[in-house]
């Protein structure tokens, strides 16, 4: 199996002119970048507009990607300097550096929080997902369980996996799948409640 | 909705799939609005297990990242032109670089003859024995002395007398069969030049 295929698979598509494969990319690593950018910036919302951007000079730089690295590699390097110069360009903005700055740790937080939900529904809804995903998990039948946390936290291959847990490769795709089906089909019921799915794919 | 097509996207997010089947489920996935949104879901999932706190899981990320995009023209028409122009550019750069590799070996060997020590230019091997004898004849015997080629064809550049020198002075460097063999093919093709004496024979001849 040739690593990176999936993603190149997308890649591809998309410097053939396809923009609907990058919306598969950008839903994809979405988590991964903000979470990746909140290294450099604190604020959550901020950090999906610097996530945004990379996203966008990513997809303007395509027609240069060639594949010699992965493409989250690529897309990794084109968010660190992302991040690294929205930070130098807001230290060079002091008036609304240090308003934000004289205020307290807490209210610092609490607007931040404020910033990244917009409404209370939204948290409301990140909060919904969470606890459904999580309970969803704890529901699972053991191997499902571990096959598809050996997948996700620890970021296992489905070879290294079917050594753990000692059954083929077969059987650890299938688990990992009937894994996802249950959570999923817990989470469309969240989102088809009606808060998240307009926002979620705009 | 069909539970193969489902088993394929799994293994696609995970990066399992085989090549080709990625190709094709790319296609449809890009398409695809349902199973785009299974895909973001699945991304969800994996964020949570992940327990990436501070990241909204409901960010309508994908959604800005999109209405940006929608603006823009599709990649494949920034492509096209500029592999239009790099195509038209490259018929000459074979051309370019064999008139560099040609001038550089001209000038080359240019410089190489204009910085060898000793050694006159072509033109004064293959001049007429008359000029290098000219002085030779005034003063009875030259004060320097300079070797006369033997009158050859103008094709032969280097005589077969310094070769057969330059073999001799080696010879302790060559196996005894081959450097009797080269002697001795010396010796029989080219009976007129065996020996020093004959080129000097012929400077005289002409001085007087």
């Amino acid at each position: 199996m040739s690593a990176d295929a999936s993603d190149l698979s997308l890649v591809r598509r998309v410097q053939r002119g396809d923009k609907g494969a990058f919306d598969a990319l950008v839903l994809k690593y979405q988590h991964k970048l903000v979470k990746l950018v909140m290294r450099y910036v604190r604020n959550p919302a901020e950090a999906e507009d610097i996530a945004q951007e990379a996203f966008i000079k990513a997809y303007r730089a395509l027609p240069q990607f060639r594949g010699d690295s992965a493409f989250y590699t690529w897309l990794y390097r084109i968010a660190i300097n992302t991040a690294k110069n929205a930070v130098v360009s807001r230290d060079r903005s002091p008036v609304e550096y240090d308003l934000d700055r004289n205020n307290n740790d807490e209210s610092y937080d609490m607007q931040g929080r404020m910033k990244d939900s917009e409404t209370p529904e939204g948290l409301v809804l990140t909060d919904e997902i969470r606890s459904t995903v999580n309970a969803a998990i704890d529901a699972l039948p053991e191997d499902l369980r571990t096959a598809i946390v050996l997948r996700e936290l620890e970021g296992l291959s489905y070879e290294e996996i079917a050594a753990a847990m000692e059954c083929p490769v077969g059987t650890v795709r299938s688990r990992i799948f009937r894994a996802r089906e249950a959570i999923d089909r817990r989470l469309r019921e969240v989102f088809e409640g009606g808060l998240g799915r307009a926002e979620e794919l705009g | 909705m069909n539970e193969e097509l489902d088993s394929q996207l799994s293994a696609m997010f995970d990066d399992e799939l085989p090549p080709a089947e990625c190709e094709l489920l790319a296609r449809r996935l890009s398409r695809d609005e349902p199973l785009k949104a299974r895909w973001g879901r699945y991304a969800i999932v994996g964020a949570v297990i992940r327990a990436e706190r501070g990241v909204r899981l409901n960010a309508p990320l994908a959604g800005r990242v999109n209405a940006v995009l929608r603006a823009e023209p599709a990649l494949a028409g920034h492509t096209a032109p500029r592999d239009l122009r790099h195509n038209r550019l490259r018929w000459w750069q074979p051309l370019a670089g064999a008139a560099l590799a040609a001038s550089v070996a001209a000038v080359s060997i240019l410089w190489l003859r204009a910085q060898a020590p000793g050694e006159a230019p072509l033109t004064a091997h293959l001049a007429p024995p008359a000029v290098s004898a000219a002085p030779a004849a005034g003063t009875a015997q030259g004060d320097s002395y300079v070797v006369p080629w033997p009158k050859q064809p103008a094709g032969v550049t280097v005589p077969s007398t310094e070769l057969a020198n330059y073999v001799v002075a080696h010879s302790m460097f060559a196996p005894p069969v081959a450097r009797r063999n080269l002697l001795s093919a010396f010796m029989t093709s080219e009976p007129a030049t065996s020996g020093t004496e004959e080129p000097q024979a012929d400077v005289q001849g002409i001085a007087q």
